[in-house]
């Protein structure tokens, strides 16, 4: 039996996108543009994208404030009908990380990151959040559903 | 009753200016306030977060903090995180208009940015 040309691709396909932009809120548009555009080349039907959108802005809910002089990394890696994305400051001092941990404690920020919890449980396969040497990195992985 | 009208996208980048909405109600003494999501169409963490933060207020003070949406994604959003039990949920500007006769503030809070 022949598979669909657009469904051999999807499988066979891998492509990396990386995105750098200086971390200010308004420009996390960025990232839910660049992760909607990569979930439809996945294959994803439409409320799968919404859900990827939505998680990738969770993603940096799970990282914390924003704070001036950092940089915001994202890694959209798409293979076959899986997205992984992976957010990460950069260029974090010992001052903006305190500014950030400062922010945290704030009670919109403490009440997000539960709510962050539940939707980014709901939304995506797996996420996680880790500290490395140059901060905190926040991930996910979500894998086109096969009921299409 | 106040209105907050928020259109659009609402996360990191738009909650502060929900937030400050809310807060320059409460300090004015509203403690009924709708906010009216209808043609919101997209709500992260952070904007329910603010939200919630509102609605406790609203309640310490003896009133309360009513949503008005339509959107299934955003009722989605309030589902998984259990906020669709928590705030009180109405589907029609109808209601809002039934319970604010006598004319109520509104105040409109669009999205800063349009894609």
């Amino acid at each position: 039996m022949m598979e669909p040309a657009g469904d051999a691709l999807i499988q066979e396909d891998h492509e990396l996108i990386e995105l750098s932009f200086p971390a200010h809120p308004d420009l996390v548009v960025l990232a839910r543009f660049a992760a909607a555009t990569v979930a439809a080349r996945a294959g994803f039907d439409v409320e799968e994208i919404e859900d990827l959108r939505l998680a990738v802005d969770e993603l940096f809910v799970s990282l914390g404030p924003m704070t001036r002089n950092a940089c915001v990394r994202i890694e959209l890696d798409r293979r076959g009908d899986t997205v992984s994305i992976v957010s990460s400051f950069e260029g974090v001092t010992a001052r903006s990380a305190m500014e950030r941990a400062m922010g945290q404690q704030d009670e919109t920020w403490e009440k997000a990151a539960e709510l962050s919890e539940l939707l980014l449980d709901s939304l995506v396969d797996e996420h996680g959040r880790e500290t490395r040497s140059g901060g905190p990195v926040a991930w996910l992985s979500k894998r086109r559903s096969f009921a299409q | 009753m106040p209105v907050v009208v928020v259109t659009g996208e609402i996360d990191l980048a738009v909650a502060p200016s929900l937030r400050e909405s809310l807060t320059e109600l409460l300090a004015a003494g509203h403690c009924n306030i709708f906010v009216d999501l209808i043609d919101a169409t997209f709500l992260d963490s952070i904007a329910l977060g603010v939200l919630v933060g509102a609605l406790e207020q609203c309640r310490e003070a003896g009133g309360d903090l009513k949503l008005l949406v339509t959107e299934p994604r955003i009722l989605r959003v309030l589902e998984i995180t259990g906020l669709s039990a928590t705030f009180s949920i109405h589907s029609s500007r109808d209601e809002v208009s039934s319970s604010n006769s006598n004319g109520g503030l509104r105040e409109r809070l669009e999205e800063a940015s349009q894609q």
